[in-house]
């Protein structure tokens, strides 16, 4: 089998207990897996949902343009045209979403007009005539019963004149003869990657053709505009007629996918700051791509629910009796169980007693787990939507450096932002703001507080409230409604002093006299921003907390790094190398470990490829085969074992190996020798 | 030159006394300083010091030149033996009157070097040759420094040395050894980092390797190789049995990710044939369970490829699928491409009951490399209805994909390290062969030489024997060379080695020339014409290589070594083809 090129799975015959005793273990290995594979898709169906919207909204937009634009150059059939009307749809550098997109784009535009639209992309056209058979065959073949149609163009020819070449685009014109289409839609999906001369002659071709075939020319664009039509003649970019349209680019598309996912104000399931800070960075860094983190996404949820056995909790239907005795045995191994039970034990004699039946008693934890996991989702999504809120302060003041919302979530969930230079200046900022500012703020301050309840302490023992944004407003409006004059109101904070005052008694004077310059209005408008910032101030207090010290933490947060960043950043070289330069790290065995208390040495027992590759790694840019053959003869050989066969089969299997896995290559600088390709780590 | 000035003053002495008088009237001319000097130092050497002195424009270089001159007699005769550069060296030096400032500036270290990495932009290929030139000036180096030890020795008991103002010891110019290149050590130094290693061994000049070769007899060939590899047993069977116990526990896992439409590929070291092999039969196991086969009699089936076999293509492996995907009733395309389009059509409006999974080994192999293969693969594993489960195997395999093949691949990466040796996936004994360029992609060996012979004319068969007994009678004369060399001392040894170690690259072979007129005399072709052509056919099949030398001239060559040389030469005397 093993020789064979392609073949279809046969199970051996005789294989008849083992799936059986299999099965049993797999069960009890991995306890209620079904549940929870359950729940996962459960919550992820959810964030699914959210995702999928998220990139029709980011989309559509740009999409409606180009359909209008398509469907407005082919409203206007009979008229002569003079270019063909073209659009370039700069879609951004990340490539990898460009397929995808012109896709959709692609599904839109024949379900939305009556157009056809085909798709070309540079590796399919490496010249004009290629391009053009490819064009023909995408184009004729969407129609349907496409072997009736291919019978009568082969019947064709005989009756009309000669045979068409497959290149000809009256095979085109023909088609839309027989299909009424208003337009043909040529997308060119990666403008860059074609030959500049190519796309000349296929734009002077197209207008050629434009008073029979009205043609409609997309390109896909990654880096901008104008260095597209900088790789055009003057002649070419005459015969076009163009219209830009900017996609949205990816990084902000990453940017609301994460608001709607991650910070989403009602998750069951937390992805914890370490992890997005990764996924994030490797957005920024590597892929730039939508799809990948989406993918990053689902892995965690995956891990999440497929690894740990207390995410059974997130279940909220779950009852106790569904339970094996395994989970609650799971949850009290967390290290925040621990910490929590530690935490009650240094506490009162009754908090000794709630201990004492944590640690016994299973439906106590289970109460207890369900109660502080449905408390901290809470928490979590307060605390979503405190950097939610932060977010939309800095937006609608339009505060400078613009942090991303992403950042700011991230430095939120990892319990950093409530001390931060960056909240601090948010709120000053927000104290000296004056009217024409505040009231945008307060609208959007108002659109989030519907979402949710902005809970802040009254002070002194008066408790919990929530923020009355839209009572603020009204106060706000009734006093600008008292305002006459056409400047702004400003604060008491909002000192505005043509010249600097350097001694701190004349500064205080300024503000006294300042101050005193207040209008009523201003007065009024003061104490009311004054307010809002007291509450905002309590609100974040309350809100930004701590996700770490939780107990329970581990239920509902996953923020592992370790599967997550080698499945999607694998390290394949490093591996092999370490296999190869230290085996034992593999093999665990008694055998190649320290020889001589020394790490790494070579040992005769290690495996023949081993050897030769730590030789390999001491040797020069050449080596010498023969010389190689002799040390390694002098380590892996039989010093009693006169022949000497065995050691050279081993010696060639792992010359054979290295090359095979593209670390030697033949060179012909000197006989006998092979030439390094890598050095190690490099 | 300066035996002749010498043999000229020894004339002097012993002639006539006229001229000896004359000389005389001259010292009194100016003998303001060389009297002393010739009270002092009575010897026949200071007289021939004071001799030129007065025979010469009068200058401190011309002096000192002089000095060396007389003094550098005695040891350097030795030394022009050894080493021609350093002849040249002295001969340069010469005190006659030639501009020497110039000359030595000519000489600075930074000009050589200029020229020399000139030299080695204009030739080019022939940068081996200047990898041994450069071992050569180094030993040289070492040897010189070694001479000018002796040389200082010598020097030090003549008392009469006149002018001690002078450097008299490091000889004219730059002393040897101390330009600007730095003392090479011989050692290499360890603990650099990567880069800076790969820099350190790729340095112009390069490592040194010894010459040695491996002979033929030890490589094995595929039966000897058969032989000991059964015979064989790994000392760490048991840690790869429980490495590869260790990954099966990873299969259900597998199977959920492969579930929730991501595709899987495996890394690391060691054939993973065994862990695709052992996860077929688990997936089978876990298909069969599940609904649309339990109870039924229809099996699941996965598509199993092996991209390392030779001459696998991108059209097996979809039809493979299309196999399992479409009814056999269908007809399928026959372009790859549109088979592709088929395939995943024909998946998009009817999908199977669940994905189809396609194990593929060695997705990184040769074969599924070329440049299309990748992008229609990712279209391929992209689709919701195919679950792609490969391996790769070499270093750098992620870097077959760009940012687009590697979203539409979707792949979850995996460590499967096994440390199987690759059975099926290597040719062991051909690739070493190739390794070592031994007739590894030529005819295949002597008998595919004799082959092509025996479908050949008498002319041909002839033409290829004078060729090589030409070939073997210049290798045999070039060794025995070398053994009578042997006899004569060391260093001349050495510099024939060198020469020998250079000369495979250019001078190996028969002359174009010479071998048409020997085929000529032996009436085995009438004319150039003829002889071209029976030259094509062998060019064809690759059983002769044309080179240049470096005269510029043709030569043709049997691409064996020796070894393999002597037992074709004796196949074709004794009319064996």
């Amino acid at each position: 089998m093993e020789h064979e090129r392609c073949y279809v799975y046969q199970p051996p015959e005789t294989e008849e207990r083992a799936p059986k005793r299999q099965r049993v273990d797999k069960s009890l290995f991995q306890p209620q897996l079904k549940e929870r594979l359950q729940i996962y898709r459960d919550l992820w169906a959810e964030q699914e949902q959210r995702i999928q919207t998220t990139l029709e909204e980011a989309d559509s937009a740009t999409q409606e343009q180009i359909v209008d634009f398509v469907s407005a150059s082919g409203s206007s059939l009979d008229e002569p045209k003079f270019a063909i009307p073209t659009g370039l749809v700069v879609a951004g550098p990340s490539i990898a979403s460009h397929g995808p997109y012109f896709e959709r784009l692609g599904r839109k535009i024949r379900s939305d007009t009556e157009s056809a639209y085909i798709l070309l992309s540079s590796g399919e056209c490496p010249n004009l005539k290629t391009l053009l058979k490819n064009l023909i065959k995408k184009a004729t073949s969407r129609i349907e019963d496409e072997d009736d149609d291919d019978l009568e163009q082969s019947s064709r020819p005989s009756r009309h004149g000669p045979k068409l070449l497959n290149y000809d685009l009256r095979h085109i014109q023909d088609w839309r003869k027989k299909n009424r289409v208003s337009s043909v839609v040529v997308t060119i999906q990666d403008s860059e990657a074609f030959d500049a001369g190519l796309l000349i002659d296929l734009i002077d071709l197209l207008h050629s053709w434009l008073d029979r075939i009205p043609f409609v020319l997309l390109f896909g664009i990654a880096t901008s505009a104008d260095s597209f039509e900088d790789r055009l003649a003057g002649q070419s970019l005459r015969n076009l007629e163009g219209e830009r349209f900017d996609v949205t680019q990816s990084d902000d598309i990453v940017e609301k996918l994460f608001s709607a996912t991650v910070a989403s104000l009602d998750n069951r399931l937390f992805i914890g700051p370490q992890l997005c800070r990764r996924m994030l960075d490797r957005q920024k860094d590597y892929v730039q791509n939508v799809q990948d983190f989406c993918d990053g996404l689902k892995y965690a949820y995956m891990s999440h629910f497929y690894a740990s056995v207390p995410s059974i909790f997130l279940n909220h239907k779950l009852r106790f009796e569904d339970l094996q005795a395994d989970a609650i045995e799971a949850v009290r191994n967390l290290p925040s169980f621990r910490r929590h039970i530690e935490n009650l034990h240094e506490q009162d004699s009754f908090s000794r007693q709630l201990v004492r039946e944590l640690l016994e008693a299973d439906q106590v934890v289970f109460k207890e787990l369900q109660y502080s996991t449905t408390s901290a989702q809470e928490e979590l999504s307060v605390l979503n939507h405190a950097a939610q809120v932060l977010f939309s302060i800095r937006e609608a003041l339009q505060m400078t450096p613009r942090v991303k919302a992403s950042i700011i979530w991230i430095r939120a969930a990892s319990a950093d932002l409530l001390d931060s230079p960056l909240l601090r200046e948010t709120m000053l900022t927000l104290k000296k703001t004056p009217s024409d500012k505040f009231a945008k703020l307060l609208s959007t301050l108002s659109n989030l507080s519907d979402k949710k309840d902005m809970m802040y302490d009254k002070g002194s023992k008066q408790g919990r409230d929530s923020m009355d944004v839209s009572g603020i407003k009204k106060e706000f409006d009734s006093i600008l409604k008292q305002q006459d004059a056409s400047t702004p109101l400003r604060t008491e904070h909002d000192v505005r002093s043509d010249s600097v005052r350097a001694t701190v008694v004349a500064q205080k004077v300024l503000l006294s006299k300042h101050k005193a310059a207040l209008s009523k209005q201003d007065q009024a408008y003061s104490d009311l921003v004054t307010r809002l910032h007291n509450q905002l101030e309590s609100f974040f207090k309350i809100a930004l907390i701590d996700l770490q010290i939780l107990p329970y933490s581990e239920v509902f947060t996953y923020d592992l790094k370790s599967p997550h960043l080698e499945v999607f950043q694998p390290k394949p070289r490093f591996s092999v190398e370490r296999a190869m330069a230290s085996p034992h790290d593999y093999l665990n065995c008694d055998c190649c470990s320290a020889v001589d208390g020394k790490e790494s040495a070579l040992g005769a027992r290690q495996p023949a490829t081993a050897i030769v590759y730590q030789m390999y790694l001491e040797s020069g840019a050449l080596v010498n085969v023969t010389d190689l053959w002799s040390a390694f003869k002098a380590i892996a050989g039989d010093e009693d074992d006169g022949d000497e066969s065995k050691t050279m089969a081993l010696f060639q299997r792992a010359l054979a190996e290295l090359r095979y896995l593209g670390l030697l290559r033949p060179t012909k600088k000197k006989t006998d020798h092979v030439a390094k390709v890598m050095w190690k780590g490099l | 030159m300066v035996s002749t000035k010498r043999r000229r003053d020894d004339a002097e002495e012993d002639g006539t006394p006229r001229k000896l008088r004359a000389r005389i009237v001259d010292d009194d001319a100016t003998a303001t300083d060389s009297d002393a000097f010739e009270a002092q130092t009575p010897s026949r050497r200071a007289r021939n010091q004071y001799l030129t002195d007065f025979g010469t424009p009068k200058s401190i270089l011309k002096k000192t030149g002089t000095i060396n001159g007389a003094i550098g007699t005695t040891p350097r005769s030795t030394r022009k033996l050894l080493f021609e550069t350093s002849t040249n060296y002295v001969n340069g030096d010469t005190p006659n009157g030639t501009p020497t400032l110039i000359r030595n500036a000519d000489r600075s270290a930074r000009k050589k070097s200029n020229r020399r990495i000139l030299e080695r932009t204009l030739n080019g290929e022939e940068s081996d040759d200047e990898v041994l030139d450069e071992e050569e000036t180094l030993t040289e180096q070492i040897l010189e420094e070694e001479g000018g030890a002796v040389e200082t020795v010598e020097e030090i008991p003549q008392p009469e040395v006149p002018v001690p103002e002078t450097p008299s010891k490091r000889g004219r110019g730059r002393p040897k050894g101390s330009g600007k290149k730095k003392p090479k050590s011989p050692t290499p130094p360890t603990e650099l980092p990567p880069h800076e290693e790969y820099f350190w061994q790729n340095r112009p000049g390069g490592l040194k390797t010894s010459n040695n070769t491996l002979s033929a007899q030890y490589l094995l060939n595929h039966d000897e190789y058969f032989q000991a590899t059964s015979s064989y047993q790994d000392r760490h069977e048991p840690e790869m049995e429980f490495l590869l116990e260790l990954h099966s526990r990873a299969f259900d896992q597998w199977i959920f990710e492969l579930e929730e439409g991501f595709n899987v590929c495996l890394y690391g070291y060691g054939s993973k044939r065994a862990i695709t092999r052992k996860f077929a039969t688990h997936l089978y196991q876990h298909l069969s369970g599940a609904p649309p086969y339990k109870g039924s009699k229809k099996t699941p089936k996965i598509a199993v490829i092996n991209g390392y076999a030779a001459g696998t293509t991108l059209k097996e492996l979809l039809t493979t699928i299309a196999s399992i995907a479409v009814p056999p009733t269908t007809k399928l395309p026959n372009q790859p491409a549109v088979l592709l389009d088929f395939v995943l059509e024909y998946l998009s409006s009817s999908p199977p009951p669940h994905p189809i999974p396609v194990i593929l080994n060695s997705i990184d192999s040769p074969y599924l490399r070329k440049s299309s293969t990748p992008s229609m693969l990712a279209r391929l594993a992209a689709h919701p209805s195919i679950n792609l489960i490969c391996t790769a195997d070499t270093l750098n395999f992620p870097l077959l994909w760009d940012v687009g093949l590697k979203t539409q691949y979707k792949f979850l990466f995996h460590d499967a390290t096994t440390f199987a040796p690759y059975d099926a996936e290597i040719d062991v004994v051909e690739t070493v062969n190739e390794l070592l360029g031994r007739s590894g992609r030529r005819v295949g060996g002597r008998d595919g030489v004799g082959f092509v012979l025996r479908s050949l004319p008498e002319n041909a068969r002839s033409l290829y024997r004078i060729l090589a007994m030409e070939q073997l009678a210049l290798d045999i004369m070039d060794q025995g060379l070398d053994d009578d060399d042997e006899a004569t001392e060391m260093p001349k040894k050495k510099k024939v080695a060198q020469a020998k170690a250079v000369a495979p690259e250019s001078n190996q072979g028969v002359e174009y020339r010479v071998l048409y007129h020997k085929a000529v005399q032996e009436f085995v072709c009438s004319s150039e014409v003829g002889f071209r052509t029976l030259l094509k056919e062998f060019h064809d099949h690759q059983m002769i290589e044309s080179r240049k030398d470096a005269m510029g001239t043709e030569r043709l060559l049997v691409p064996f070594r020796q070894e393999e040389l002597e037992g074709l030469a004796e196949d074709l005397a004794s009319d064996a083809f």
